[in-house]
């Protein structure tokens, strides 16, 4: 059975790049076996995913430190960026024996009684202790599942998405490759993306236990964070974040240290703000494709065209149309472009993205699945939204509505439409509130009379754009 | 950049609203209700957003690791204050 070691780095590599130092291979190494000591042992029997571990660590060492630690000990990490009381009950109630990791207060009263471990500095080892430990690096097996990553699903429910050891591991491999990182220049990744989110963990945690990178673990959430990551670590610099905050870093009349290359992901980056973003530093900036469900996939350089080519060892197949797909009566067009990915180590998955295949390794992006919404890294799904929204007392009938600019305008939200005599707009807001992301609230919600529905009790495109284009009236909140 | 030499809450009010394009009035903002979470809803992207306008207008840029983040951006109220005691000037 092929095997890869958890680090494969040497022992005096710097893996971490810490507000108050660095971390090395050998460092981690031990502070992640001294954290595995203090998780209990797996449960013997319950199948590969039975009593997770929920890494909940705001730090991203820490985060790094938890998850590596569970791999020692034989336990599956379970990731999740959302982290309301109703998402927080749901995995704990779907996964009975769930234990927590924590560095700080939990974020809130936890809705379940849980056995919390808390993560935090402990002290350094013994130099020779490290170098032991080092020199025996543990081998994983390449199909033991190392996570379970989760995203809203169609339903509204969160499904988890099964990663293996040997599929990240190779991910990370094929992106050292594609981005060029060498261990002749080290290269320093300050990442804004959350640890939880697929993206932040293969860029900002995997890769630096594979890769000649080493990932900063300081703030960087706004314009004046991220640039103090970036003057406190050595070039070269890789600034891997997202279109609204590689805006708001532009906007910032900030000069940073320089960037040999920016990354950017979760949502197409405008190509004028790429160019400018490689005019003012002096940078290439790139971007990648990916899902939760099958990771980083695809990248291309911002500013060179629509088209992407897919990392060195992902192929993509073109799936045939199947009976899962939105119908025309709904007013949303039968999509095609449907493809599957293969990638090492993981089951071949159908994207929710719709594709025109130039050749198994080159495509363009064609649109989404008509039903998925994405926003700030997070994708929601409109029937399950919309579920929950006439899930509640006193709503009749309702829908939300996707603004058309909703990836290219920072300010732009969902709109939802409601039937509910008797409920005031801010009544519905209020138990939206409890059970869905903040990102996907409506800014508004609209009360009706009625929706536009056609006598088969379908919404028709027409009827949907003109709510869209706010041409209804009714009562809002 | 505005001169004034207090930052008054209504001013910053209409900051939020104007730059965050919400559907209210800024009078309509409850000066010590919730910025984030159960009063006026904002998410991290408004965060960003609020940040950038802030920089933009006072010449302010916020940070993470303040510890006084969380207080800072907890009502329209703290926001107003927080900027009128750190704006250059």
């Amino acid at each position: 059975m092929t095997a890869f070691p958890l680090v494969a780095r040497p022992a005096e590599a710097v893996l971490f790049h810490r507000p108050h130092g660095a971390v090395t291979a050998a460092g981690f190494l031990a502070a992640a076996s001294r954290l595995a000591a203090r998780l209990p042992a797996p449960p013997h029997a319950g199948g590969d995913d039975a009593a997770p571990v929920i890494n909940l660590c705001a730090d991203r060492y820490l985060f790094a430190l938890g998850f590596a630690a569970c791999l020692l000990r034989g336990r599956v990490s379970l990731l999740t960026g959302d982290r309301s009381p109703s998402r927080l009950a749901g995995l704990a109630a779907r996964f009975p024996g769930m234990i927590a990791l924590a560095d700080g207060p939990m974020p809130m009263p936890m809705p379940m009684p849980m056995p919390v471990v808390a993560v935090a500095d402990g002290p350094p080892g013994p130099a020779a202790v490290a170098r032991d430990r080092a020199a025996a690096v543990p081998a994983i097996p390449a199909d033991r599942l190392a996570a379970i990553v989760f995203t809203s699903g169609s339903t509204g429910e969160p499904v988890g998405h099964r990663k293996a050891w040997g599929a990240l591991v190779a991910r990370s491999v094929d992106a050292a490759r594609r981005f060029r990182l060498g261990p002749a220049a080290p290269a320093a990744v300050v990442g804004t993306v959350p640890p939880q989110h697929m993206y932040g963990f293969e860029t900002t945690v995997l890769l630096p236990l594979h890769a000649a990178a080493a990932s900063w673990c300081g703030p960087a959430f706004y314009p004046v964070d991220v640039a103090a990551a970036l003057a406190a670590v050595p070039g070269p610099r890789v600034l891997v974040t997202t279109p609204l905050q590689l805006r708001a870093l532009l906007g910032a009349a900030i000069a940073p240290a320089p960037i040999a290359r920016v990354i950017s992901a979760t949502a197409p980056l405008d190509p004028a703000m790429a160019q400018a973003a490689e005019r003012r530093w002096g940078t290439e900036v790139w971007e990648i494709f990916g899902a939760t469900e099958v990771g980083s996939i695809a990248s291309r350089r911002a500013t060179a065209g629509p088209e992407w080519r897919s990392y060195p060892r992902v192929r993509l197949a073109p799936l045939p149309p199947g009976p899962g797909e939105p119908d025309a009566a709904s007013g949303i067009a039968a999509p095609g472009g449907l493809v599957s990915v293969r990638a090492p180590y993981a089951a071949p998955f159908p994207l929710n993205d719709r594709l025109d295949l130039q050749d198994p390794t080159r495509f363009r992006l064609l649109g989404r699945n008509g039903d998925v919404v994405k926003l700030g890294g997070r994708r929601a799904s409109l029937a399950g939204l919309t579920r929950i929204l006439t899930g509640i007392d006193g709503v009749e009938d309702g829908i939300f509505v996707v603004p058309d600019d909703l990836e290219t305008r920072p300010t732009a939200r969902l709109l939802a439409f409601a039937v509910a005599p008797g409920l005031p707009a801010e009544a519905i807001l209020a138990e939206l509130r409890t059970r869905i992301d903040p990102l996907f609230l409506p800014r508004r919600v609209v009360r009706l009379d009625r929706l536009p529905r056609d006598p088969l009790g379908k919404l028709p495109a027409r009827a949907l754009a003109e709510l869209r284009a706010g041409d209804v009236d009714g009562d809002a909140a | 950049m505005s001169t004034g030499s207090v930052t008054s809450e209504p001013e910053v009010a209409r900051l939020i609203v104007e730059s965050l394009n919400l559907e209210m009035a800024p009078e309509e903002i409850v000066a010590d209700a919730p910025l984030f979470g159960d009063g006026l809803g904002l998410d991290s992207i408004d965060a960003l957003e609020l940040a950038l306008a802030i920089s933009r207008r006072y010449g302010l840029e916020l940070r993470s690791d303040d510890a006084r983040n969380r207080q800072v951006f907890a009502s329209l109220r703290s926001l107003a204050a927080y900027i009128d005691e750190n704006r250059p000037r």
